[in-house]
C-alpha cells in the first residue's frame, strides 16, 4: 500500500508526462533521425545516382538548355513519395543530398512537400570555326604529306629490290 | 437556436474514422500511439470512432489496394458532411514503394479531396498531431460556411 501512497503523492508534484506539443514547440527527433531531403545544388553535379537508388522514385529531373549553350539543370523531391531511407544520401559522391531531422512535414498543397533546387551546368568552350580557306590549306598540306610518305615508302622499295638483287 | 452551441460543442470534439487502404501497418500503429497517454489526442477532444456516420475527419492510410478501393469509396460517401479528409504517410499521395503496381489503384486524390497531408514513412506522432491539429481547424471553418 505505502508504496502506492508515496508514487501518488509524488506525482503530484510532477509534471505530466503526456507530451504537451500542440502547446509549445514540437520536440527535437532522435539523433540519426532521417526526415525531410535537404538538396544542395551547388555540390551536385548530375551524375543521376540517386535517381537510380531511389526505390519509389521519388525525384524528378529537368534538364532545360539555355541560350547560351548552358544547361539548366533542376533535382525535385517529392517528400510524399519519399520512404526515407537515406540511399540517394548514401550513394551521393558529392555529399549533396543530406537528410535532415525536420519530421514535421504536414501541408494542404502539394508544393509543401517538395524541395527543389537548380543549377546552371555550363557548356564546354566552342571548338574555334575554321574558314573554308584554311581547310583548303590543310587538305593541301596533308594530301602532300601522304604523297611524300608515299614517294619515301617506293624509293626504299627501289632500294630495298636493289640491294637484293 | 442552439446551432452556434453545438457548432462550439463539436469544434472541441471531431470525431476521427481511421480507414487502411491496404497500408503496411506502420502508419496505423503511429495513429494509435497518438492516441495513448504519451500523446494523448483524446484531451484536445479528438476520439476514434468505430462508424463512418459519427465521423468528422476520415484518415486514410495506404496506397489504395485495388481491393480495398471500392469499400473506401463507400465509406467515404457515409461520412457527412463537412468531413475533412487526411493522408497520412507518403503510400496515400503517391503509392510510394507500391507506385505503378498492378494492385494499386491511387492516388487518393482520384476519389476525394484531401484537406491536410503528412508525408513520411512513417510519419512521427507529433507530425500526426499537428496535421489532426489543422484537421480541426478547417473542419471548425467548414462547418461555419455551411451555416452561413
Amino acid at each position: 500500500m505505502l508504496p502506492y501512497l508515496t508514487k501518488a503523492v509524488s506525482n503530484l508534484f510532477h509534471k505530466p508526462s503526456t507530451e504537451q506539443f500542440p502547446a509549445g514547440d514540437p520536440p527535437k527527433a532522435a539523433e540519426g533521425y532521417r526526415g525531410r531531403i535537404s538538396y544542395d545544388p551547388e555540390k551536385c553535379v548530375n551524375c543521376g545516382m540517386c535517381i537510380r537508388v531511389c526505390a519509389p522514385q521519388c525525384m524528378e529531373r529537368t534538364i532545360e538548355k539555355l541560350e547560351n549553350g548552358d544547361q539548366k539543370i533542376t533535382f525535385t523531391f517529392d517528400m510524399t513519395s519519399c520512404t526515407f531511407c537515406s540511399m540517394c544520401a548514401d550513394f551521393c559522391a558529392r555529399h549533396a543530398i543530406t537528410l535532415t531531422d525536420d519530421y514535421m512535414i504536414v501541408g494542404t498543397k502539394p508544393e509543401d512537400f517538395l524541395v527543389t533546387g537548380s543549377f546552371v551546368k555550363k557548356a564546354p568552350p566552342p571548338k574555334p570555326r575554321l574558314t573554308p580557306e584554311q581547310i583548303a590549306e590543310m587538305k593541301a598540306k596533308a594530301e602532300a604529306a601522304k604523297k611524300a610518305k608515299a614517294e619515301a615508302a617506293a624509293k626504299a622499295a627501289a632500294a630495298a629490290a636493289a640491294d637484293n638483287g | 437556436m442552439f446551432e452556434k452551441l453545438i457548432d462550439n460543442s463539436m469544434a472541441k470534439s471531431p470525431w476521427i474514422f481511421h480507414i487502411n487502404a491496404g497500408s503496411c501497418n506502420g502508419c496505423d500503429i503511429e495513429l494509435v500511439s497518438v492516441l495513448t497517454p504519451r500523446h494523448d489526442a483524446e484531451r484536445l477532444g479528438f476520439k476514434l470512432t468505430g462508424t463512418p456516420r459519427q465521423a468528422d475527419i476520415v484518415v486514410v492510410s495506404g496506397p489504395i489496394t485495388v481491393q480495398t478501393r471500392d469499400r473506401l469509396v463507400r465509406t467515404l460517401a457515409q461520412v457527412p458532411e463537412p468531413r475533412v479528409v487526411v493522408s497520412l504517410g507518403s503510400c496515400p499521395r503517391s503509392g510510394n514503394v507500391f507506385k505503378g503496381s498492378y494492385a494499386i489503384d491511387g492516388p487518393l486524390e482520384k476519389y476525394t479531396h484531401v484537406d491536410v497531408s503528412v508525408g513520411g514513412c512513417t510519419p512521427k506522432p507529433e507530425a500526426i498531431m499537428a496535421a489532426l491539429a489543422q484537421a480541426a481547424q478547417i473542419l471548425a471553418e467548414k462547418r461555419k460556411e455551411m451555416h452561413k
